[in-house]
């Protein structure tokens, strides 16, 4: 049995600019969940996102020994911060639009909300 | 090395440097640097005061009003409370406040060290690296279109290379309290004194990785110690409001970040693992001014409450041939206003005002180079990536910015959000209107090359007050 929810409940997230760049970090909260990032978040999973504010490509680079990865939005940026229209003109604010992304999980995982929910 | 400083302290019979993060940007909060000073028990303090578009806006701002400083303008502001203090406990001051003219920044300093009395007190400038006059003769590309720079001559307002740490070595070795510097690579603040305090050679790519990684870590002060990390219901950060920032302990073999006691904030592998990853493209290739770096040889150990050991596996590659230059270039104008609506149709009458204005536009011949409408509240973040509207919102905002080659066509927009006060449509409420300046400001694009180390010189001068 398998449960959908979504990217938070996994895995945390950063977002910063590189001119028109947008680098946008997936870190497992748990170690052994890092694979199941491995798997699902994949740059075709992350263009569905980012497709339609991203001109250029998305590259995944692999950080295995902190559980992470990380995502280079090209030409999202709308020139970048120092020419962009865009009212949010640092991309600083879409990490939360990778956390949305949805993942598929046994149906007994416990995600992040009810760990917290449970440790207070 | 003057005996006075004390950055022989020894961990366990082993020297050790202690480093803080007094600032992430030019304008971060203020209070970190005195609480650093008066409890830290650190080597050094290290302020970082820049983003990329930071020298090219001091250009513009210098451009429109003379009597702006070409450095940074918290100059003062920063150092004043602290540097009788930093003086006495020999603790050494690392800045890239210089900006357009570190030489002027420090004068300045030295003025300052004057005023409240500070006798004996040596300031170094390191310049270099502003490449504003020749960097269009060097027949260079620019890296994002492929364009010849010299194709831009007439455009270009800035270029600045970063540099690396050796200026900031050679001030430290040459006794420097304070090193004020032009645009250095982030990371080289806290690896500059690290390689004068260890002794290590700018060519050993080994000691060169790790300072990276330390500075990598540091630069953004608040960010690895719970800054930018609170996620309520997910991520929990202690007293927000009173976050302290990093400190960093660096011995021959173990780095170690922590900050104050009795501080707000959260120092653990998650927050260093965000800030590790922060504006990093591929994490096995980061480029610096004097190694590449592996980010991906770097693990994190909670060693105390607050307390994160930094593990770093070889993560230092040899430098490339090449600096990075930021250019400045005007690309005309922008401006941005925006229009108010809430309660039933809200929806309704935003996207009414939208095409009112389309309409409008084309009645007064605008010439735009780019117009973009937003519903902030519905796509104000995400842009076209936000999900569909399913729910009638209860508020929505129009907003509306658009960018023009000529600074009267830019004018133009507020010529026809204002009168929408009697000729829009039903409760359109409004925003700023009791101030009747421009809100038009020119526009300064950024683009990178690389030119060859050769290109650069940098040059390290000592001032003193008396």
């Amino acid at each position: 049995m398998k449960k959908t929810i979504s990217l938070r409940e996994v895995a945390h997230s950063r977002s910063g600019e590189k001119g028109n760049s947008s680098t946008v970090s997936v870190i497992a909260y748990e170690m052994e969940d890092y694979a199941l990032l491995c798997e699902q978040v994949t740059v075709e999973a992350v263009r569905r996102l980012y497709g339609p504010i991203t001109k250029g490509r998305i590259q995944r680079y692999e950080v295995p020994r902190i559980g992470a990865l990380n995502f280079v939005l090209d030409e999202v940026l709308e020139g970048g911060r120092s020419r962009t229209l865009a009212f949010e003109e640092s991309g600083k604010a879409l990490s939360s639009l990778m956390l949305s992304l949805p993942v598929e999980v046994d149906a007994g995982y416990v995600g992040r909300a009810q760990k917290m929910r449970e440790a207070t | 090395m003057s005996a006075a400083y004390r950055s022989s302290r020894t961990l366990q019979g082993h020297k050790s440097v202690r480093l803080g993060a007094a600032t992430a940007w030019s304008r971060d909060r203020f209070e970190p640097a005195s609480a650093l000073v008066a409890q830290g028990d650190l080597d050094y303090l290290c302020f970082e005061s820049m983003s990329e578009v930071t020298m090219s806006a001091a250009q513009v701002a210098r451009m429109e009003n003379t009597e702006t400083p070409p450095y940074d303008p918290y100059l003062v502001a920063r150092l004043e409370p602290i540097l009788r203090d930093c003086k006495a406990r020999g603790i050494r001051i690392i800045s890239n406040q210089g900006w357009l003219d570190p030489v002027a920044a420090a004068e300045r300093v030295v003025a300052l060290a004057a005023a409240l009395g500070i006798a004996d007190l040596k300031v170094a400038a390191v310049q270099g690296g502003i490449l504003t006059d020749r960097i269009a003769g060097l027949g260079l590309r620019f890296i994002e279109t492929g364009e010849p720079v010299a194709d831009s001559r007439e455009r270009i307002v800035s270029a600045e290379a970063y540099l690396g740490a050796q200026g900031i070595v050679d001030a430290l070795a040459a006794g420097a309290d304070v090193v004020i510097t032009t645009r250095v690579a982030d990371a080289c603040l806290y690896y500059g004194p690290l390689a004068h305090e260890f002794g290590w050679s700018l060519d050993d790519a080994k000691q060169a990785g790790r300072g990276m990684v330390i500075g990598h870590l540091m630069e953004c002060g608040a960010q690895v110690a719970g800054g930018y990390f609170a996620d309520p219901g997910y991520k929990l950060v202690p007293d927000l409001a009173h976050i302290g920032n990093p400190i960093v302990e660096v011995t021959a073999d173990r780095i170690v970040m922590s900050k104050l006691p009795k501080t707000g904030g959260l120092l653990s592998p998650a927050t260093c693992k965000e800030q590790l990853l922060y504006e990093v493209q591929d994490p096995s290739c980061y480029f610096g001014p004097d190694c590449v770096t592996d980010l991906t040889q770097v693990a994190f150990q909670q060693t105390a409450p607050d307390e994160v050991e930094v593990l770093v596996h070889d993560a230092g590659l040899p430098k490339t041939p090449t600096l990075k230059v930021l250019v400045g270039l005007t690309e005309g104008f922008m401006t941005e206003e925006m229009v108010i609506f809430a309660g039933a149709g809200a929806l309704d009458r935003a996207r009414m005002t939208q095409t009112l204005l389309e309409t409008r536009f084309r009645e007064v011949g605008l010439q735009a180079q780019e117009i973009r409408f937003d519903y902030l509240g519905l796509n104000g973040v995400h842009r076209e990536s936000s999900p569909p509207v399913t729910v009638e919102p209860y508020e929505v905002i129009l907003r509306v910015a658009l960018k023009t080659l000529d600074r009267r066509e830019a004018e133009k927009l507020r010529r026809e959000i204002d009168p929408l006060a009697v000729n829009g449509v039903a409760a359109t409420g409004k925003w700023a209107t009791s101030s009747p300046g421009s809100r038009v400001r020119p526009v300064v694009g950024l683009n990178s090359c690389l030119v060859p180390r050769e290109a650069v010189q940098v040059t390290v001068s000592l001032h003193h007050s008396r």
